[in-house]
């Protein structure tokens, strides 16, 4: 019932200490809320996918892009249409339809959403969830909250998945006559898709709550750990670095 | 059925001195909650059930008769978690179970699921083992021991490191045999454990059973020829009770339940394509990688050439994770291929035109099954036809309600399993595929109504490509027979 995120590979944010990457991942989401210019924001994003790109593979961050790509179209697409401050930049008659300001909070929106996402795959693609779990209680968050924290990271992706087995299924049965369907219909195909999907996970909830349990999970016994972070020399070193890059990308990216 | 087997398990439990009750059940009566306006029958009524310590038992019941709930029962996480009304006592080494909670039976009793899937938690096949010994707090080391060890024995050294959703059912139920290894508890209950295990394993969970000191409660609604001679008792869920009888009345009351005393459905069909169609796979060469591991190299599933014509039945066999359900999903055009062809009547076809030719019916049903009744399930294909009136969809809809046993107000979601595996392919027959791929539909439903909805799927001439690890029900079905070992396909 949960998804592995991890994406195996040798590269050097594999080699990177999971307290550190935990750390800049928190802090790159800041960053990007902090008033930094446009150039800024999409230097760091793109830093971003580059470093994924060596690290996971160019077939992973693609396939990343897809999966954000109808939210981001969503946001992008109506997001100028609310701004209504600035100035006019299209016009149908006497009633403004873009704004600079709001073509530009568009954008900025679109970077801040890419950015995170990156962060965050990055971080669990590169670091097996045993790990990430050693990494936030090393920030003396308590077992179960963390449980809970890497068991909703694994959780949603077992959705997702089970929302493209499900609409795989659904495209087997469909009719010879489907072939070619308009778009209006795949949208109509998509509300039993998202229903099977979400009554599929409400009735799993149960058995993940019987198999927590049933391993042990609820115990008042202390708990051991099988894998420690020790294999990983250099957190301060890491971590330090992490902090510097980021002072520095403000330094040079705020916006004057 | 193996009734050969003689009541030598009956004079081996009177050899044997009697020792204390590890399970010992009481007056157990119990009834789910129900969710619609339709009171749910009750499971068991005044159900008594002792099991000694050190002994091996099995308990036989038909599909849909409580099997799975009294497991659950016994593991106290129903009603917990799957609401109901449970009347009577459990005593677990002479402890009251009610006044235990599930995590404080990890290292008295553990349970194998008929589903692998719903047990895993982890993110990795070394972490799913991993989990419960931390619960335990062992050491670091017994940890590796007992890991190692149980990953070794159980083949799944090489994926230690690999997800959920990148193994096979059988590999899922071999991770879950190999937690209950490490786990080392005094009670195992296993339920359909040996459903999806190849012949390898399946000797080896047998071996594991007779020469272990484990209390073992094995689960099955299938006397499989693996059982003989395994069990000091085997018992029979009948009428909402567990009875003993001697062992081969037991068998035959078992199998007139399971309507395995009737004729074989298919035997007596006779099947005549309108036209004949045929599926042929020439040099097919796919790849597929495991994305969580960098140790495995790619695996490669290779099939020099597959045929299948209309009104064929065919069978698949093949070791677990040996890639049947990595070339079924080539073969209904879900996944892409590298090189080779499939040809439909001598054409190429794409992956999407694929789809519409050949049905695949997944091993879980409610994958594919969605919508709020029967009805709406059986028209939702038929009603994106443009060239039927409603009249025509009605008629078809009732006419295959009819043939499968189907009550057209049900709601899917509160219907029996072999109801909702019948439903799965009523839905196919309506479609009229010329192929049809059954993905192990034996695993969950006696011969008898796996067999019948063989026949059903046959009756307009379909050719089917039949997905199954038991050799007894390959041996009822199969007209030719293909064999998968390592990706490679081959004729038997």
């Amino acid at each position: 019932m949960t998804i592995n995120t991890f994406v195996a590979g040798k590269g050097l944010l594999y080699r990177f200490d999971p307290r550190a990457k935990l750390l800049t991942v928190m802090l790159l989401c800041i960053w990007f809320f902090l008033p930094v210019s446009l150039v800024g924001l999409y230097t760091v994003v793109g830093l971003l996918v580059l470093v994924g790109a060596i690290n996971t593979g160019f077939s992973h961050i693609a396939k990343t892009f897809l999966s954000i790509l109808p939210m981001l179209l969503f946001m992008v697409l109506f997001m100028p249409f609310n701004v209504r401050d600035g100035e006019s930049l299209i016009t149908i008659g006497s009633f403004t339809l873009i704004t600079a300001e709001g073509l530009e909070q568009a954008v900025r929106l679109a970077g801040r959403f890419i950015g995170i996402t990156y962060a965050c795959t990055l971080l669990f693609a590169t670091t097996v969830m045993q790990e990430v779990m050693l990494a936030l209680r090393a920030f003396h968050l308590p077992y179960k909250a963390g449980l809970v924290v890497t068991l909703a990271f694994t959780y949603i992706p077992f959705i997702a998945e089970s929302f493209s087995q499900i609409a795989e299924s659904h495209s087997l049965r469909e009719a010879e006559s489907d072939q070619g369907k308009r778009i209006i219909q795949r949208l109509k195909d998509l509300v039993p898709t998202l229903t099977s999907a979400l009554v599929f996970a409400l009735r799993s909830i149960p058995n993940l709550a019987m198999s927590l349990e049933l391993r042990g999970f609820g115990s008042e016994q202390k708990r051991s750990s099988f894998k420690d972070l020790s294999s990983y020399r250099h957190p301060y070193t890491h971590t330090l670095l992490s902090c510097i890059m980021l002072v520095v990308f403000w330094v040079l990216f705020r916006v004057q | 059925m193996g009734p050969s087997q003689s009541d030598s398990t009956s004079s081996l439990a009177k050899s044997r001195v009697p020792m204390p009750n590890a399970f010992c059940i009481e007056h157990l009566s119990f009834t789910y909650h129900s969710y619609v306006q339709k009171q749910c029958e009750s499971l068991f009524e005044n159900l008594s059930l002792q099991i000694e310590e050190g002994s091996k038992t099995l308990l036989l019941a038909p599909f849909d008769k409580g099997k799975t709930t009294m497991a659950k029962i016994m593991c106290g996480v129903c009603p917990k978690y799957f609401p109901g009304t449970l009347e009577g006592t459990i005593r677990v080494f002479g402890t009251d179970l009610a006044t235990l909670e599930p995590w404080q039976l990890l290292s008295i009793c553990s349970y194998v699921s008929q589903n692998p899937q719903e047990q895993f938690i982890a993110n990795s096949v070394e972490e799913e083992l991993a989990f419960p010994l931390e619960s335990l707090g062992l050491g670091r080391e017994e940890m590796r021991s007992r890991i190692d060890r149980a990953l070794q024995h159980w083949g799944l050294d090489r994926l230690r490191t690999s997800s959920e959703q990148e193994l096979s059912g059988g590999e899922r139920k071999r991770v879950l045999l190999a937690v209950t290894e490490a786990i080392d508890a005094r009670f195992w209950i296993l339920d359909e454990a040996f459903d999806d295990l190849d012949q390898r394993w399946r000797d080896q969970l047998k071996e594991m059973i007779d020469k272990g000191n484990k209390t073992v409660l094995v689960l099955a609604s299938r006397y499989l020829a693996e059982f003989d001679g395994l069990f000091d008792q085997v018992l029979l869920l009948d009428d909402k009770k567990v009875v003993s009888l001697p062992q081969q009345q037991l068998l035959s009351r078992f199998s007139q339940l399971c309507q395995d005393d009737l004729a074989n459905p298919l035997a007596s069909q006779v099947c005549t394509p309108p036209e004949v169609r045929q599926l042929v796979c020439t040099d097919l060469v796919a790849e597929r990688r495991r994305m969580s591991t960098l140790e495995e190299a790619s695996f490669k599933v290779q099939v020099p050439h597959f045929t299948l014509q209309s009104g064929e039945l065919v069978t698949l066999v093949g070791p677990n994770g040996s890639g049947k359900s990595s070339f079924s999903r080539i073969l209904c055009g879900l996944d892409g291929y590298l090189s080779g062809s499939i040809k439909f009547d001598g054409t190429s076809l794409s992956g999407k035109e694929l789809s519409k030719k050949v049905g695949y019916l997944f091993q879980n049903p409610d994958l594919q099954i969605f919508l709020p009744t029967v009805n709406d399930e059986l028209s939702w294909s038929l009603r994106r036809r443009r060239d039927l009136k409603q009249e025509e969809i009605r008629r078809r809809v009732a006419a295959c309600a009819d043939l499968f046993g189907l009550s057209l107000s049900d709601t899917p979601a509160t219907m029996s399993y072999p109801l909702r595996k019948a439903l799965q392919a009523a839905v196919y027959y309506l479609l009229d595929r010329p192929f049809y791929i059954l993905d192990e539909l034996d695993s969950a439903l006696t011969y008898h109504t796996a067999l019948s909805i063989i026949r059903d799927l046959r009756q307009n001439g379909a050719g089917i490509l039949l997905i199954t690890h038991d050799r007894q029900f390959a041996k009822r079905v199969q007209q030719r027979t293909y064999s998968i070992e390592k990706g490679r396909l081959c004729e038997l």
